[in-house]
């Protein structure tokens, strides 16, 4: 049942082991052509491993399934048995895909066929991988002077990098080390230590040949490229013996097929998939998945108890002051008893100077509490990239850097969707052709960066791609096919109107209609997202040599610092994070540009709102303004307030059910003398001001920035 | 100082719920249970003033009745809505609906010490509707509410159910989706 506590508790460890998987084939992907490291193979497998116990005790069947034949795939890939080739690596990367669709369909307690139908024929995909032609090369273990007893004690796995340090003519050694009974754990722990550094303890077996008295003996396979002499040193006050073991020269197989047993590898342009592989799928790969939010399924937060303690500290502080309060309102209520008023005064003073700082430090942990680092989505996105990069056929590094960053958990969600559209815009339209970046004379692999910093009370999350930039022209042209501007307002913008174009609703430059683009959405609805969380976005561009696109955003949206301002005595709360700087204007230094009131700010000249006229309030007659310079996206306007009252923490509660879009207004919040505030909607106000004029009556003669 | 601590301190301590209680004594007071006929149980209304008339709502959609709060009008919205009140950290529209009800505006209004705020369930969301005055509860027979005579009332006041009659007493019945702009 949707909803359910058991459901809810499934999606939130299932989600949780898919990202662990996740991020483990993302550094797969990353040393992609390299010998994967097998302390990383094994925490993949084990991921898809507890991913399938975890959906088969809930009744998953579909993700059980699908989780199996990853763990398969991974099995063969850990034992060597198969190698990290692209196929294999890009039928991992679907599969975590299609895991992702089945887990949102999970939440919804949906299971539409055509997803079925995708994760069983990925199955299949991922099975016919694992199923790779066995290696016929002869078994380098044959090629070792070892024991036939000791060789048949060994696993699978230990077999398997046995195997892999022959090949890679890793000398192999045997120790054979022998402990008294007593303290033999902690001394054979000593030997792993002295020995970690040196090469690869492959397996450790009990001897065959018992220690003498009461001691036990152990055999260590060791793979080490170290010298007798080195192993010597740092075996030395440890009662062992060391002998090398002999590898015997390689029979008729040549040595030369050392490298993967799997099929041959693939060309380094990766949606080339071997015919057979892909056979099964080419009905239903065109159609493209739909557009997978990357938003978190679950509303969990997982929280440290530690952090839960200090709020339930905190709370039990405040009973106590309310009991304190309590008494001395008792105290004050008693009928004939004449309190003192100073030393009455005094007490209650203390005790809400005391209810402060409790109240500081409840806020402060629930802020916390709520803080998520960015990397949660991150890594979401990196799987995206690849898979984009994939359908373009472009070659693409994604350096990501800041995911440590923290921030409230609602912007961290809400942020996700914005920056995938972002991402792919820098890809679609971005990054160009590999053989167009070499005739440009540019890096054959294209260049996508992502990271995240903080500053202040700020995020500043930069997403840069050093593909051909924004082509103004192009922009222009666009802009003047969709009736957005005229051809005359499109010879007079500026550079920074026209990058502002591109945040219009329903301009897009994609020539051709790509499943990324090509739908009319993108830019706008970044915007907007981004606007919501009171956030601000730049542009910087340049012809060839790429994009930047920098989002600001605020820590947190729970609590947030506003300014308190009046007008005509009516009290509004402007949300601190969109308020770029204070200024005031004099009635006689407003000017007016084609009937909009503006100012000069610094040489620049800002577009004035008088609140007071738009909310159609009593004119109030005061000489000097007071200006709130508000930034949103690309632009910036003043808002004229006859007073300005402070500043104050508030939390935005909407306005109720009835009320829910009131323009300009976000809001409600009580600014603790039982009056209610409204809040303005900074977003909202600049869209109602500037964009009407963007559409309509651009060129805005002023520069916005 | 011009007032008590104690006063103010009663201020400070204002809980909003503590003005449900003289509704219910006064409900009680106007209608003896007593005179409920055994055949068909009656249902309880919330009887009110509104310019001069006697209305009620089923006591069902009450949700409570408030003393007029302070209330912080909202630009560019129906004229109707008087403004946003804070409910115990929920921030509630209250409307007049006497301009629903072709009621003359104007009268004593919210300053009036027998004004009153109800707090109604509604679909679209609760709501306050502010009201000159509460008169109590009244019990009427569902089955027994007379239809609006169609002279009488204009389309603006669709939202009236009916009328009922208790003793003297006429109430006009309002449906309070309807009601609500």
């Amino acid at each position: 049942m949707s909803g359910s506590k058991p459901l809810a508790d499934f999606l939130a460890e299932a989600a949780e082991t898919a990202e662990a998987l996740a991020r483990g084939v993302a550094q797969l992907d990353q040393a992609r052509g390299e010998e994967p490291d097998p302390g990383l193979l094994n925490a993949i497998f084990r991921s898809a491993h507890s991913l399938k116990g975890i959906a088969a005790l809930f009744g998953q069947e579909r993700i059980a399934h699908l989780a199996h034949a990853a763990e398969d795939l991974l099995d063969r890939l850990r034992l060597g048995q198969i190698g990290a080739s692209d196929e294999v690596l890009n039928g991992l990367a679907d599969a975590l895909d299609v895991l992702q669709g089945l887990l949102e369909e999970a939440s919804r307690d949906r299971a539409s066929d055509a997803l079925t139908e995708r994760a069983q024929a990925l199955r299949e995909r991922l099975a016919s991988l694992a199923s790779a032609p066995e290696t016929t090369e002869a078994d380098p273990l044959d090629q070792l002077a070892m024991d036939p007893s000791l060789r048949a004690v060994l696993t699978e796995y230990e077999e398997h990098r046995l195997r892999r340090n022959v090949r890679q003519e890793v000398p192999l050694w045997k120790i054979r080390a022998a402990f008294d009974l007593n303290d033999f754990d902690q001394r054979l722990a000593t030997l792993n230590q002295r020995l970690k550094g040196l090469g690869e303890v492959v397996s450790t077996l009990p001897s065959s040949e018992p220690g003498e008295g009461a001691g036990i003996a152990f055999d260590l396979l060791f793979g080490s490229r170290a010298s007798r002499a080195e192993l010597e040193a740092a075996l030395k006050g440890l009662p062992t013996t060391l002998a090398t073991i002999e590898i015997r020269a390689p029979g008729p197989a040549p040595a030369s097929a050392v490298g993967r047993p799997s099929a041959p590898v693939a060309p380094v342009v990766p949606d080339a998939l071997p015919p057979a592989v892909s056979a099964p799928l080419a009905n239903l790969e065109p159609v493209p998945p739909a557009e997978p939010s990357l938003r978190s399924l679950t509303r969990t937060v997982r929280v440290d108890i530690e952090r839960l303690d200090g709020l339930m500290n905190a709370v039990g502080e405040l009973l106590l002051i309310k009991a304190n309060v309590q008494r001395l309102a008792e105290a004050a209520r008693q009928p004939g008893v004449q309190v003192l008023a100073k030393p009455w005064g005094q007490e209650l003073f203390r005790e809400s100077r005391l209810l402060e700082r409790k109240l500081d430090e409840l806020q402060q942990g629930i802020l916390a509490a709520r803080m998520v680092p960015l990397g949660q989505v991150f890594d979401k996105l990196a799987r995206l990239v690849r898979r984009i990069a994939r359908e373009g056929g472009k070659e693409i590094d994604f350096p990501v850097s800041g995911g440590e960053v923290e921030l409230d958990k609602l912007i961290v969600e809400e942020l996700s969707d914005p920056l995938m559209h972002i991402l792919r815009n820098a890809i679609d339209h971005g990054i160009e052709s590999p053989d167009r970046r070499s005739a440009l004379s540019k890096p054959r692999r294209g260049r996508v960066s992502l990271k995240a910093r903080q500053e202040g009370a700020h995020v500043l999350i930069e997403v840069a791609d050093d593909g051909s930039g924004i082509d103004h022209a192009r922009v222009k042209e666009v802009a003047v096919q969709r009736h957005l501007i005229t051809p005359e307002q499109a010879r007079e913008l500026s550079p920074r109107e026209v990058l502002n174009l591109i945040f219009l609703p329903g301009f897009s430059t994609a020539r051709a209609v790509s499943e990324l683009s090509g739908r009319g959405v993108g830019l706008d609805v970044v915007k907007n997202n981004i606007a919501y969380l009171s956030g601000i976005i730049d542009v910087d561009t340049a012809r060839d040599r790429g994009t930047t696109f920098l989002l600001t955003l605020p820590l947190t949206l729970a609590i947030i610092r506003a300014l308190v301002v009046s007008v005509s005595q009516r009290v509004y709360a402007v949300p601190l994070n969109s308020v770029l700087e204070i200024t005031s204007v004099r009635e006689e230094d407003i000017r007016t540009i084609e009937r909009r009131e503006v100012m000069t700010l610094r040489g620049q000249t800002l577009p004035l709102l008088r609140l007071g006229q738009l909310f159609r309030l009593p004119e109030s007659r005061v000489a000097r303004h007071f200006v709130v310079v508000v930034g949103l996206a690309q632009q910036r306007l003043g808002i004229m307030v006859d007073e300005l009252a402070g500043q104050q923490d508030i939390v935005t509660k909407p306005l109720g059910g009835r009320l829910r879009h009131v323009p300009g207004i976000s809001g409600a919040t009580d600014l603790g003398n039982r009056r209610t505030v409204l809040v303005l909607d900074v977003a909202a106000l600049v869209e109602e001001v500037l964009v009407p004029d963007t559409r309509a009556r651009l060129p805005l003669k002023a520069s916005l920035i | 100082m011009a007032r008590s601590l104690g006063e103010l301190l009663d201020e400070f301590f204002y809980r909003p719920d503590e003005d449900v209680g003289p509704l219910f004594e006064v409900g009680a007071a106007v209608e003896p249970v007593a005179q409920i006929p055994a055949e068909e149980a009656p249902e309880q209304y919330v009887a009110f003033a509104l310019a001069g008339e006697t209305y009620a709502l089923p006591l069902g959609v009450l949700r409570e009745v408030l003393r007029v709060p302070p209330i912080t009008e909202v630009p560019r919205t129906d004229k109707a809505l008087l403004g946003v009140m804070n409910l115990r950290g929920e921030v509630l529209p209250v409307y007049d609906i006497k301009s629903r009800l072709r009621l003359p505006l104007g009268g004593a209004g919210l300053a009036s010490r027998a004004a009153r705020v109800l707090v109604v369930k509604s679909d679209a969301g609760d709501a306050g509707l502010v009201v000159d005055a509460v008169n109590g509860v009244v019990r009427l027979k569902a089955a027994e509410l007379e239809p609006p005579p169609p002279g009488l009332l204009s389309a603006e006041r669709d939202c009236v159910v009916g009328l009922g009659r208790s003793g003297k007493g006429l109430f006009i019945v309002l449906d309070v989706d309807s009601a609500l702009p």
